[in-house]
C-alpha cells in the first residue's frame, strides 16, 4: 500500500545525511594526530580493552558471534533473553557493557555484529546509567547503520534473530526516540551547550526518519499484503511475501513496526489512526503473530484500549483490558522468571488503572478474576470517582497520568525563544484535559444512575431535590446521561467501525416532567449452567470407567476372591454423583 | 450524539480518489498536499447535504500535518475543521480533532470560543449556546466568524439537538423544544407538523417511539455459541 508513494532512495539519503553531520563533530577532537600512529594507538587501546574483558563474558560474546553467524535461532534466544540479563547483571549493573571497539577485536571486525552489540550496548546504559547527549545521538546513528543494512541491501541479508530480540529492537528504537523527544522538550533543564548542540543536531531522532524506518519496514516486508491475504491459506501468503516478507526477519519486523507505528500515533494523540493502523492486524485470533512475543501481545492491547478509552468508547476500551488482563494473569507464571516480567506487570498495573476508570464511567459486568484483582487494587479510586464532582476528576487525573503513554511533541522546541519553549504546556496536560473534557460529563452517568436505580417512576422535582440541584440543570443531566449511554461499539473485525449501541442496563424516558425508568437484566443462563454440568459429569463417567477397568484388569490378576469391591463402590459413587 | 449517528471512519462517497489514496499512503506526512486537504475542506463547508459533506479523517489529517509543520498553520481552516465536528451526527469527533491540536492553538480567539460553545452543547445546556452564538452585547464581530462559512450549520445543529430530545422524551412542551432549538413558538409547531408529531392543546408534543426513548425493561438472555457445544456432540455421537 506503501509501494507507488515511496522512494527507497530518499530514505538512504536522509539517514546518511544525518550521520555525517555529527559523525564530523567528533572527529575534530584527533585532528593533530598523525594517521599511523593514530591507527598504531587505537589498535593498542582494542587489544589492552579486549584483555579487560571479564573471561564470562567473553565467551559470551564468542558464542553470540558464531550462533549469529550459523543463524542458530533457538541458541541466539537462550543468549539473548538468559544469558546477556544475567551477565550485565552480574558484571555490568552499574557500568556499560564492554566497549564496542573493544569487542571488535575478538569478532574480527565483524561490522554487522558490531552493529547488533552496539544495539544491545546503548540499550543497556538507557536502561542502567545516566544518559549523555551524546549516547543519545550515538544510538541513534546505530539504528540508523541497523536499519539502512537490513533496508538497503541488494537481496535480503543472511541473518535471523529471536522474535523477541526482534520486537525488543523495534519497541527500543521507538522508546529512545519518545525520551529523546521528552528530553529536548525539556529545555528550562538543559545547559546551554546542551542547547546548542541540540540546535545543530535537529535531524538527530527526526520524527519523519522514526517514521520512516517503521514505514519502509512494513513496505519491505509486504507485511500488509501478507496479513491481506491470510485469508486465502499459506500459498497466498507466500506470493504476497516477495523475496524480502519470505524471510522471517523481514516479516517479523514488519510485523512488528505496524504495532510500532500504533505506538507512535498514540504518542501523537492519533488515535483514529493508531486503530485504522492495524486493520490488517485480527486481535481475534488467539494465534496471531503478535502472540509470539508476549510484550507485543501486551502492548498491542494496552494501546487498543488505550486509543478507545480515549475516544470516549470506554465499553470497547474494557473489553480490550480484561482480555489482556485475563492473559496475564493466566500466564503469570510462566514468565515469573522472565526478564520482562517487571515490565509486564507494569504494564498491567497500568492497564488496571485504566480498566478501573473505564468501568468507572461507564460501568460494565467484568470478568470475576479481573473484577477481585480491580477491587482490590483501585476499589477506591472507582468509589471516589462514582462520587462525582470535582473530587472524580482528581482521581481521574492521576489514574490518566499513572497510566496513560508518554505523549510527544513531533518538533524541536524553538530554541531561539527558550522562555516560550519552556512555558509550553507539555503534550500530557493537554491530552489530559481534553480527556476529562469528556469525562466530565461521563461522570454524570454513575452517579445518577445510582438514584435512577432505586425507582421506576419518579417526578423531576422529587429527584432534583435528592441530587440537590435545580430541576432545569438535572433536565441537561438526563439527556446528557442520555447521549452518552450510546457508545460506539466494535462489531466486526474493524477496530474502528462499530455500531452505536446502549451502553447501559439502567434506561429511561421522559414524559414532560415525568420519568420511567426500566432496568434490563441479565436472565439466568440455564444452557451454561447445564453445558458445564453435562461436561463434569461426562469427565467423571470417563474418569470412573478408566478406574473400572484398572480396577477389573488387578482384580483379574490377583484372581478370584473377593473382587469387585473397588469396581462396586466406583459404581455407588457414580451413582451419587448421579 | 443524533439517533442516526454513523461512524465517521468509512469512506464518504464524496471523497475523491486522489484524498483517499493519499490517506492510505505515506503521502499523508507530505506538506506539500495540505493545499489539497484544504481545497477537500473548503468542498466540504460548501455543501450544505449533512449526509455526504463530512470526512472526519480527511480532515484529521490535514491538522496533522499542521502538527507536523507549525509553520504552516492556518487558524481559519482548523476552525472550520472543529466547526464541522461540532455538528458531526458521530459522538467524539470533535475531541479527536483536539488531541490533534497543542494547548497553544486552542487558546487563539477562534478556536476557544468554539471550546465555550461546545461545552455547552455537550453539557445540554442549548439556551445558553445560542445565547453565547447570537447573543448580543459587544463582540457580535467575533461570533459571526466563528462558524463563518460552514453551510448549513444552523440546521445541523438543530437536527442534533432534536435528535437528543427524540431520543429523551416521550412528551415535551413546545415552548421547551423552541428555547432547545432558538426557534418560537409557531416555528416549534410548524416543525411538529413537518414531522408529523401530534400537538396537544396545551402545547405539549408528542414524540413518535422509538428504540432510545421507549425505555422497556428487557432481560438478557444468553446465547449459546457452537463450540460450548461441541464437546457435548463429540460425546453424543460416540454413545
Amino acid at each position: 500500500m506503501y509501494q507507488d508513494s515511496y522512494e527507497d532512495d530518499e530514505f538512504a539519503g536522509n539517514i546518511d545525511v544525518v550521520a555525517n553531520t555529527y559523525a564530523n563533530v567528533d572527529e575534530a577532537d584527533d585532528v593533530g594526530l598523525e594517521e599511523e600512529e593514530l591507527q598504531l594507538m587505537l589498535l593498542q587501546q582494542a587489544q589492552a580493552g579486549a584483555q579487560s574483558i571479564p573471561e564470562p563474558v567473553r565467551k559470551f560474546l564468542g558464542h553470540l558471534h558464531r550462533n549469529l553467524l550459523s543463524c542458530n535461532v533457538s541458541d541466539l534466544a537462550y543468549n539473548y533473553e538468559t544469558q546477556f540479563a544475567r551477565l550485565s547483571d552480574k558484571f555490568y549493573a552499574k557500568a556499560p557493557w564492554p566497549e564496542p571497539q573493544f569487542v571488535a577485536a575478538l569478532v574480527g571486525d565483524d561490522g554487522l555484529f558490531l552493529t547488533l552489540y552496539r544495539e544491545l550496548y546503548y540499550r543497556h546504559i538507557y536502561s542502567r546509567l545516566p544518559l549523555t547527549l551524546e549516547v543519545r545521538f550515538r544510538s541513534f546513528e546505530n539504528y540508523c547503520d541497523l536499519f539502512n543494512y537490513i533496508l538497503n541491501s541488494d537481496g535480503p541479508i543472511e541473518m535471523e534473530l529471536p522474535n523477541q530480540w526482534l520486537w525488543d529492537i523495534v519497541d527500543e528504537f521507538i522508546y529512545q526516540f519518545q525520551s529523546f523527544c521528552t528530553h529536548r522538550m525539556r529545555v528550562a533543564k538543559r545547559s546551554p551547550e546542551e542547547v546548542e548542540l541540540l540546535r545543530e543536531n535537529d535531524q538527530v531522532w527526526n520524527t519523519y526518519s522514526v517514521l520512516n524506518v517503521l514505514y519502509s519496514l512494513i513496505q519491505k516486508s509486504n507485511i500488509n499484503q501478507q496479513l491481506a491475504a491470510s485469508q486465502q491459506g499459506p500459498e497466498a501468503v507466500d506470493a504476497a511475501a516477495g523475496e524480502f516478507g519470505g524471510r522471517p526477519l523481514y516479516k517479523m519486523l514488519g510485523y512488528f513496526s505496524i504495532i510500532g507505528l500504533v505506538r507512535v500515533h498514540c504518542m501523537l494523540g492519533d488515535y483514529t489512526l493508531a486503530l485504522r493502523t492495524l486493520e490488517n492486524i485480527d486481535l481475534a485470533n488467539s494465534r496471531g503473530l503478535f502472540t509470539r512475543v508476549t510484550a507485543c501481545h501486551v502492548t498491542v492491547y494496552y494501546y487498543v484500549g488505550f486509543s478507545y478509552l480515549m475516544m470516549g468508547r470506554y465499553a470497547d476500551a474494557t473489553q480490550a483490558f480484561v482480555h489482556i488482563l485475563t492473559f496475564v494473569a493466566r500466564t503469570r507464571h510462566y514468565h515469573q522468571r522472565s526478564h520482562l516480567f517487571d515490565t509486564v506487570n507494569k504494564k498491567a498495573d497500568q492497564m488496571y488503572a485504566l480498566l478501573a476508570m473505564t468501568v468507572a464511567l461507564s460501568p460494565a459486568r467484568v470478568d470475576e478474576m479481573i473484577h477481585g484483582q480491580l477491587r482490590e487494587k483501585y476499589g477506591d479510586h472507582q468509589h471516589r470517582i462514582q462520587r462525582g464532582g470535582d473530587e472524580a476528576i482528581e482521581v481521574l487525573s492521576d489514574l490518566f497520568l499513572y497510566s496513560c503513554p508518554k505523549f510527544i511533541v513531533p518538533n524541536p522546541p524553538n530554541y531561539n525563544d527558550l522562555e516560550a519553549a519552556a512555558a509550553a504546556v507539555e503534550p500530557q496536560q493537554h491530552q489530559l484535559q481534553v480527556f476529562l473534557r469528556e469525562a466530565r460529563l461521563q461522570v454524570v452517568v454513575p452517579t445518577l444512575r445510582s438514584f435512577l436505580k432505586l425507582y421506576t417512576t419518579m417526578g423531576l422535582e422529587q429527584l432534583a431535590t435528592f441530587l440537590d440541584i435545580e430541576a432545569p440543570e438535572l433536565r441537561n443531566q438526563l439527556m446528557i446521561y442520555k447521549q452518552r449511554c450510546r457508545q460506539i461499539r466494535c462489531t466486526g473485525a474493524d477496530l474502528l467501525d462499530g455500531e452505536p449501541v446502549p451502553a447501559t442496563d439502567l434506561d429511561f424516558a421522559l414524559q414532560e416532567d415525568m420519568i420511567f425508568i426500566a432496568e434490563s437484566r441479565v436472565g439466568r443462563r440455564y444452557a451454561d449452567w447445564f453445558i458445564r454440568n453435562a461436561n463434569k459429569m461426562q469427565d467423571l463417567v470417563s474418569t470412573l470407567e478408566a478406574l473400572q477397568k484398572t480396577a477389573a484388569a488387578t482384580a483379574a490378576a490377583a484372581a478370584s476372591t473377593a473382587e469387585p469391591d473397588a469396581a462396586a463402590s466406583v459404581a455407588a459413587d457414580a451413582q451419587v454423583a448421579a | 450524539m443524533a439517533s442516526s449517528s454513523s461512524s465517521s471512519f468509512a469512506r464518504p462517497s464524496t471523497r475523491p480518489d486522489e484524498i483517499h489514496s493519499l490517506l492510505t499512503g505515506v503521502e499523508r506526512y507530505n506538506p506539500q498536499n495540505i493545499g489539497m486537504l484544504k481545497a477537500y475542506l473548503a468542498h466540504q463547508c460548501a455543501n450544505p447535504d449533512p449526509s455526504t459533506n463530512h470526512d472526519l479523517m480527511a480532515n484529521l489529517a490535514l491538522l496533522k500535518m499542521y502538527q507536523f509543520n507549525p509553520a504552516e498553520l492556518d487558524v481559519d481552516a482548523v476552525r472550520r475543521v472543529l466547526a464541522k465536528a461540532l455538528i458531526s451526527p458521530a459522538q467524539g469527533d470533535f475531541n479527536l480533532c483536539l488531541y490533534l491540536l497543542s494547548d497553544e492553538i486552542c487558546k487563539t480567539a477562534p478556536i476557544d470560543k468554539l471550546l465555550v460553545l461546545r461545552d455547552y452543547l455537550e453539557r445540554a445546556e442549548f439556551d445558553k449556546f445560542w445565547g453565547e452564538m447570537y447573543g448580543g452585547g459587544d463582540e457580535d464581530e467575533d461570533d459571526e466568524s466563528v462558524v463563518d462559512g460552514i453551510a448549513g450549520f444552523d440546521s445541523g445543529l438543530r437536527r442534533l439537538i432534536l435528535g437528543e430530545i427524540t431520543s429523551t422524551y416521550q412528551t415535551i412542551q413546545a415552548k421547551l423544544v423552541g428555547t432547545m432549538v432558538n426557534l418560537d413558538e409557531e416555528a416549534v409547531l410548524r416543525l411538529a407538523k413537518e414531522h408529523g408529531w401530534g400537538v396537544s392543546e396545551t402545547g405539549v408534543v408528542s414524540l413518535p417511539l422509538k428504540a432510545e426513548n421507549e425505555a422497556r425493561a428487557t432481560v438478557i438472555s444468553e446465547s449459546i455459541k457452537f463450540e460450548q457445544l461441541t464437546k457435548i456432540l463429540a460425546a453424543a455421537n460416540s454413545v
